[in-house]
């Protein structure tokens, strides 16, 4: 199985320079020949489908089609010897200590720079120095809080620091995910050998959280900040804040006043204690920083300024994430610890300094250059690869503004065993070790995230370019077993509806309604088509009204207008032509695809609260509708068929969305979304056909098809055993009671579901959101058919149905903007 | 003699907005020559929180929340500034002892480790709004300025050619207008010639920051003042080592003494903007600005 390994770097992580196996690499070398290749690649198979079904995903940035691709894990580990690690691990610490110091002198004295340790430029250069954030805030502990490192081993075969990770730092889910996985798949491997648990490097992460309780005033309110379901790591987000039991939430939940900042739940605005951010510092604050920001909280800097917050990591850690510092390092260690610097770096030139600028001018053909800032965007280049022009473009670059750029030498990192295909081979690894600050010292994760590259490119390995991952295997006492099972999501933190951010609940709140108008734009559509092709059917019946009615009642309830209301030079020609459009067309306010698109952004903003079959068929249902829109205009047979295959989807995820949600966890929101929706949709079909008068052939075509629509005409035949007439159809779909899908069944529900709402009281005056659809269901019910029915002889329509249901329309529009500013917006608490 | 300014902000948004973060930097911050004696800062809808303090700068800072629902957000500052006359004396010396430093000289200063030299340094470097100058602007602020030369005499004359060659025309630019449109065009506002300035005398390694603040005018003979016919007005400052910070206003081609108050300075507009709000939910927003500067001779 190693007849492919072959050396490719100076340094190999399995084998010596003698090809023997490396004592460290000696029972894991022997335990995989036992396994042989083929049990491995069923391995593999095995990891790959556990992943999948645990969701573990990883987001493309900028790939249009917004898919989010698998995770990948390699199953052979990167191991590390117990010594080694020891080693390590005191380099980590002491690199996190220099760091923290260093953020706490910048932000205050800034003595490291008066004192000509650094040159001022490195920090005041950086666009990560913020300078809000100096002098706000006394740190009597640790201020970085996290720490993280990317390591690969130099060809001397020690770890080599390559960046220094101290904003946001990602990883640490994915590395839990791994060592899950490979510990129920990969156990023929540990034969043996005894590794290093991570159960307790999460515990004190835990507890670290927990003693962030800066108002001392009972359970203390935790969230993790998240840029949103978009970010390239949104799935570690959603499982991260699950295990640490924090509430998961984005810029637009929170909101800053009094000092502090609040989340916006159901049941009203709650103070939160400490936010761990996964977003980047320029954009957690449009008012003081980024203000083209969409992703922060407006006043989070002010909050942080009057102690109202504590933030993991703090504002400002940016700077720290700086490549100016590497060659000032080994100085900073022996200016604030007296220590000489523990782990070795990548040689590295700062610009802002004559000599070191002259060198790496000279040499810009063989070194890589980096901006000492990397938040903006990778700024790499090798030198070798660059054209005589674009060197001398860099070279310029340099020049203007030298302070901002280093030279590295290139480094042959060490490679390491690694399946592809079929065979094992060498690939270079990159190492992402975590440490978080616990009583005045740093813990380090024994474990951490391997990444491994895609090809045997020397240059770096990341995330977006593909690639896999590895679990690290640190060998030793293994540590302490769990006493509870500390890695199952913990149930409790989000589990009541009062607790459920408002953002997520607007979001089930909007998907009942996005939902609701698909399926019934489907339908309407459907029967439209169906009732055009078979208009020749029947020589005589041929009903030119009837034909009429439908169209324009399809304009009027996508709101596609002008649409077959079209006159003039608007006029619809071609009739199939423009509902093919209503369907199809995405970038068509109201079509059919435009509803899907915006159910498709409320489905991704629910997502972590739906069961995995519904992910997968409402995936399903995008890639199939996307591919038959996009379709030549179909014949009519073939619209009616496709419009079928959506229905059954949509009825089908509707179905899953009502099995997985709980009420606590919203469902009422998503049913009084849906109601909204049907009695707004109803209301439009009944204003554009029940309003009008037809001959006796014309009006029991309108309304066997108006039922259709409603999926109804059974039930109405049931119920009336007589002939279609215009007076009952309308009593039956609008004023009938026992008829549970009648406006005023519905809105009998809305009024009571509307109680299972957190901030609903009891009170003997109805709320803002009661009220219209209380007025509205009485209105309804006090109205006599007969007078609804009524045609005046001087008009067209009947006024009176048309005066009820234009004024049961502004309520429900009235009560559903109530509603959000109840429970989603809450300017007003 | 105090300056009374009032100084006018309207906002006008299309939607009604009901909750909204707001950064106000509109207090006269105190220097040698200027101390603020009265101020008072008004809002309406009223503001239902408001806090105070000073920025990296040092600059004064107004954080006003207002959450009354409202479509016009009307805020008026008004500051009585006390302008001492003897420091402006103070600075007269000082200026005279700056005009034997020469170019060549200061740029070996400025390379000096001292607290006041770490500190300008940052505004040496490329800034918000400010991106380093174009090769055609560097080689225009050089040919004031040789090794052997008067610094505080070439900054003069820089600020003189900003003076003569660039046409003072309102409705040009705007904040995002670059400084090499500006530099092309040979026309532009006062901010439009502080920006361009700074980032070339930055371009030349000499530290310069951006003021913010107000001019008196002086109606032409015969004719009254009108009640807010007055603008904010933004000059520039350039470190001299071991002097310290000289003031130079290229739109009127003069040093500021007693006609300029000073309001605040930041690395570029961006750092002192008088206004700065946030508010919830889209919908453009339109301002309308009024500003009066009047002086009061008080008798010593």
């Amino acid at each position: 199985m190693f007849e492919r390994y072959r050396f490719s770097s100076p340094y190999d992580e399995m084998l010596d320079s003698e090809k023997n196996i490396r004592p460290q690499w000696q029972r894991m070398f022997e335990n995989l020949d036992r396994l042989g290749i083929e049990q491995l690649q069923a391995k593999q198979k095995e990891i790959d489908w556990r992943l999948e079904d645990n969701g573990v995903t990883y987001n493309v940035y900028n790939d249009p089609s917004g898919i989010s691709r698998p995770w990948r894990l390699d199953p052979i580990p990167f191991v590390i010897d117990e010594n080694e690690w020891k080693m390590i691990e005191s380099g980590l610490q002491q690199r996190a200590k220099i760091l923290d110091m260093l953020y706490r002198d910048i932000y205050s004295e800034q003595r490291v720079i008066k004192e000509g340790i650094i040159a001022p430029e490195i920090i005041y250069a950086h666009s990560g120095f913020i300078r809000q954030m100096v002098n706000m805030k006394k740190h009597t502990s640790a201020a970085l809080r996290i720490y993280a490192a990317d390591m690969a081993r130099g060809p001397d075969g020690k770890m080599w620091i390559i960046n220094d990770r101290t904003q946001a730092p990602s990883g640490l889910g994915y590395a839990v995910e791994n060592r899950l996985t490979m510990n129920s798949v990969m156990q023929d491997l540990l034969n043996d050998i005894s590794i290093k648990r991570l159960y307790s490097f999460f515990e004190s992460f835990k507890s670290m959280l927990q003693e962030l309780n800066p108002h001392h005033k009972g359970e203390p309110l935790h969230v993790l900040l998240s840029p949103g379901p978009h970010n390239e790591t949104y799935f570690e987000h959603a499982y991260l804040s699950s295990f640490l039991g924090l509430t998961l939430v984005q810029g637009q939940d929170l909101l800053a006043k009094n000092g502090g900042i609040w989340l916006k739940s159901l049941k009203g605005l709650r103070r939160v204690d400490a936010i761990l951010r996964r977003v980047d510092e320029g954009y957690c604050d449009p008012l003081e920083l980024r203000s083209d920001s969409q992703l922060g909280v407006s006043g989070l800097v002010h909050a942080v300024r009057k102690n109202g917050v504590e933030m993991v990591n703090p504002l400002g850690c940016g700077v720290l994430e700086n490549l100016g510092l590497n060659p000032f390092m080994p100085y900073l260690a022996r200016y604030y610890l007296q220590e000489e610097l523990i782990l070795p770096q990548i040689a590295t030139w700062w610009c802002g300094q004559k000599k070191e600028r002259d060198y790496v001018l000279e040499n810009l053909e063989r070194l890589i250059i980096k901006k000492i800032d990397q938040s903006e965007g990778h700024h790499i280049y090798d030198g070798k690869r660059l054209s005589k022009e674009e060197v001398q473009n860099l070279r310029e670059k340099i020049l203007k503004e030298p302070y901002l750029f280093v030279g590295q030498d290139e480094v042959q990192f060490a490679t390491t065993p690694t399946l592809i295909k079929d065979s094992i081979e060498p690939r270079k690894a990159v190492i992402r070790s975590f440490a978080i600050a616990r009583e005045g010292k740093y813990d380090v994760m024994p474990g951490g995230l391997v990444r491994v590259g895609a090809t045997n490119d020397p240059l770096m390995v990341s995330g977006q370019t593909g690639g896999s991952s590895k679990d690290l295997w640190i060998l030793g006492e293994p540590g302490e077993f769990p006493s509870i099972n500390l890695f199952k999501p913990k149930i409790g933190a989000e589990s009541s509806l009062e607790t459920i951010p408002s953002l997520r609940a607007e979001n089930l709140f909007w998907l009942g309604r996005y939902l609701t108008r698909a399926i019934m734009t489907a339908r309407m559509i459907r029967i439209t088509v169906k009732y055009m092709a078979n208009a020749y059917r029947y020589d005589q019946r041929f009903n030119p009204v009837a034909q009429n009615v439908l169209r324009k009642a399809l304009t009027h309830m996508t709101m596609s207008y002008p649409g077959f209301l079209g006159e003039g030079d608007q006029e619809v020609k071609n009739a199939m032509e423009e509902i093919w459009s209503v369907t199809a067309y995405e970038r068509r306010s109201g079509s059919l695809s435009y509803t899907l698109r915006m159910l498709s952004g409320a489905n991704t903003s629910t997502k972590n609260l739906l069961s995995l079959e519904a992910w997968r068929i409402f995936d399903r249902l995008e890639r199939e509708w996307g591919a038959f829109s996009k379709e030549k205009q179909p014949i009519p047979r073939s619209m009616i068929s496709g419009l079928d295959r959506l229905l059954i989807q949509l009825m089908a995820y509707k179905e899953l969305i009502k099995e997985s949600l709980f009420t606590e966890q919203g469902l009422t929101l998503y049913e009084i979304g849906e109601r909204i929706e049907h009695s707004l949709l109803l209301i439009s079909k009944a204003r554009s056909i029940l309003t009008l008068s037809y001959d006796p052939l014309g009006e029991y075509e309108v309304l066997e098809t108006l039922l259709g629509t409603c999926e109804s005409l059974n039930a109405y035949r049931a119920h009336y055993r007589s002939s279609l007439e215009l007076r009952n159809v309308t009593e039956f779909l609008l004023l009938d009671i026992k008829f549970p899908k009648s406006l005023i069944s519905e809105l009998d529900h809305l009024l009571k579901a509307f109680p299972h709402l957190p901030k609903f009281r009891h009170a003997s005056y109805l709320s803002g959101y009661e009220k219209p659809i209380f007025e509205a269901f009485s209105m309804l019910r006090l109205s006599k058919i007969d007078v609804l029915c009524t045609l005046n002889p001087d008009e067209y329509i009947r006024s009176e149905l048309d005066t009820l249901l234009s004024e049961i329309t502004e309520r429900l529009i009235r009560a559903s903007n109530e509603l959000s500013q109840t429970y989603f917006a809450h300017y007003y608490e | 003699m105090v300056y009374h300014i009032y100084h006018n902000t309207q906002f006008s948004y299309q939607q009604w907005v009901s909750f909204s973060h707001n950064l106000v930097r509109l207090k006269p911050r105190n220097t040698p020559v200027q101390t603020v004696v009265d101020f008072s800062l008004s809002v309406d809808p009223a503001a239902t929180e408001t806090d105070e303090y000073n920025d990296y700068f040092g600059n004064h800072l107004h954080h006003l929340l207002v959450r009354e629902p409202h479509a016009l957000l009307n805020v008026i500052a008004k500051s009585c500034v006390a302008i001492d006359k003897e420091a402006i004396e103070a600075l007269d010396i000082r200026r005279e002892l700056s005009l034997s430093l020469s170019v060549e000289e200061a740029m070996k200063r400025l390379s000096y480790r001292t607290p006041e030299s770490i500190d300008a340094k940052q505004y040496t470097l490329r800034s918000p709004l400010l991106v380093p100058a174009s090769e055609g602007l560097e080689a225009y602020a050089r040919l004031s300025f040789h090794p052997e030369r008067s610094l505080y005499l070439s900054i003069q004359e820089f600020m003189g050619r900003i003076f003569e060659d660039f046409k003072f025309v309102p409705g040009f630019s705007n904040l995002s207008t670059p400084v090499d449109e500006v530099f092309e065009a040979k026309k532009g506002v006062c901010q439009d010639f502080a920006h361009l300035a700074i980032t070339a005398l930055r371009s030349l390694g000499l530290p310069t920051r951006y003021m913010s603040g107000y001019i008196e005018t002086i109606p032409p003979k015969g004719e009254d003042k009108l009640f807010g016919s007055d603008a904010s007005h933004a000059w520039f400052s350039v470190y001299l080592p071991e002097l310290g910070w000289f003031d130079f206003d290229p739109t009127n081609n003069i040093v500021p003494r007693d006609q300029h108050i000073l309001l605040g300075f930041g690395r570029d507009y961006s750092d002192i903007s008088p206004i700065q709000g946030v508010v919830q939910g889209s919908g453009l927003s339109h301002l309308n600005v009024m500003v009066d500067v009047s002086r009061e001779e008080v008798k010593e």
